[in-house]
């Protein structure tokens, strides 16, 4: 299993078109800080953390089309995957059960011992939902996407079969 | 109901919904669906919904058509001369039927944009936007009501999305978690 993209792109290329990798390494980091965008910023706007959830995992998912699922999937351990969404679940948890746990109900910002505590504690409980769901779309996506290359070479299969 | 703009999209997304349902070829049926999709979404915008159409775009637009494309990327494809695909007419009886049993209801349903409809005149919904920014602190009063005001429904519903995940992931393929 190499943990190095550089790597793992050398060696496999899913689509080779240097015109779709060229525009993904541009666009990627522009549709990443646009999904944190709509997740934050949803307490003010549209969007909210399922919908900023979905647009940062898509960075996930143009970078695994573009330069192959399986140097992708060698990179982002999809093990790994499924820990961020439990930490997710664990922060909204928190925050919940803390404000109880401060004397509050649940979900009872005010409590909090922070300045703007409404608004954070919000913004706080957006960022866990969108790395639940962020984190279960290219889980999907691996798990769905697992064997699409296998034919390429069948001796590797073993490194990488999800 | 005259509206040259949502009488666009609404023919615009009846039709690729008619594409995704006849098309016989998988792929040209995805990109169908897909459309329609970003037609709903579009439908979404107009009708004052940016959070719902937001959703509707990166979820229905975006991951199920690459998750769509992965799938028929593992699975066989049919291959033919014909375009369409011929509906099974039992099948097709039952969506009519289905489809006119629905259609019922929409005389019940308050005219679109109307100011009496029970959604704007509900006191829940005055209070909400009176007192959400004094509350809650934060100006979009639907981020108030899921994060603040319903806050244990959202964690039922992240931990829904949560076990689903996993649970799919689990039947999907065992070596994620080895």
């Amino acid at each position: 299993m190499s943990t190095d993209p550089e790597d793992g792109r050398e060696r496999r290329l899913y689509v080779e078109s240097p015109i779709i990798m060229a525009t993904v390494r541009v666009v990627a980091p522009f549709v990443f800080t646009f999904g944190l965008y709509i997740m934050f910023h949803g307490a003010d706007s549209a969007g909210g953390g399922f919908q900023g959830g979905v647009i940062v995992s898509t960075v996930i998912l143009m970078l695994g089309i573009a330069f192959g699922i399986e140097p992708v999937r060698e990179w982002l351990d999809p093990a790994a995957v499924v820990a961020v969404v439990g930490v997710g679940v664990g922060a909204f948890l928190l925050v919940g059960m803390g404000t109880v746990a401060l004397g509050g109900a649940f979900l009872d910002y005010p409590v909090l011992p922070i300045t703007k505590a409404s608004k954070y504690g919000i913004e706080f409980v957006e960022l866990a939902i969108g790395v639940i769901v962020s984190g279960i779309v290219v889980g999907l996506f691996f798990a769905i996407a697992a064997g699409v290359t296998q034919d390429d070479d069948e001796t590797d299969r073993e490194g990488g079969l999800l | 109901m005259v509206d040259p703009l949502a009488l666009t999209l609404l023919s615009l997304v009846l039709a690729c919904a008619l594409a995704t349902a006849v098309l016989r070829d998988v792929l040209g049926a995805i990109i169908a669906f897909a459309a329609y999709s970003l037609g709903i979404s579009i439908i979404w915008v107009v009708l004052r919904a940016p959070d719902v159409g937001l959703t509707e775009a990166a979820v229905g637009a975006g991951v199920t058509t690459v998750l769509f494309l992965l799938t028929i990327a593992k699975t066989v494809r049919p291959s033919g001369d014909r375009l369409l695909v011929s509906p099974d007419p039992k099948g097709l009886a039952v969506a009519a039927l289905l489809v006119g049993v629905l259609l019922t209801t929409l005389g019940a349903l308050p005219p679109v944009g109307s100011d009496a409809t029970p959604v704007a005149t509900s006191e829940v919904t005055e209070y909400y936007l009176e007192n959400a920014y004094k509350e809650a602190g934060v100006k979009n009063a639907v981020t108030a009501v899921l994060a603040a005001y319903r806050g244990f429904d959202t964690l039922g519903e992240a931990v829904v999305v949560f076990a689903a995940g996993v649970g799919l992931l689990v039947v999907l393929n065992k070596e994620v978690f080895e």
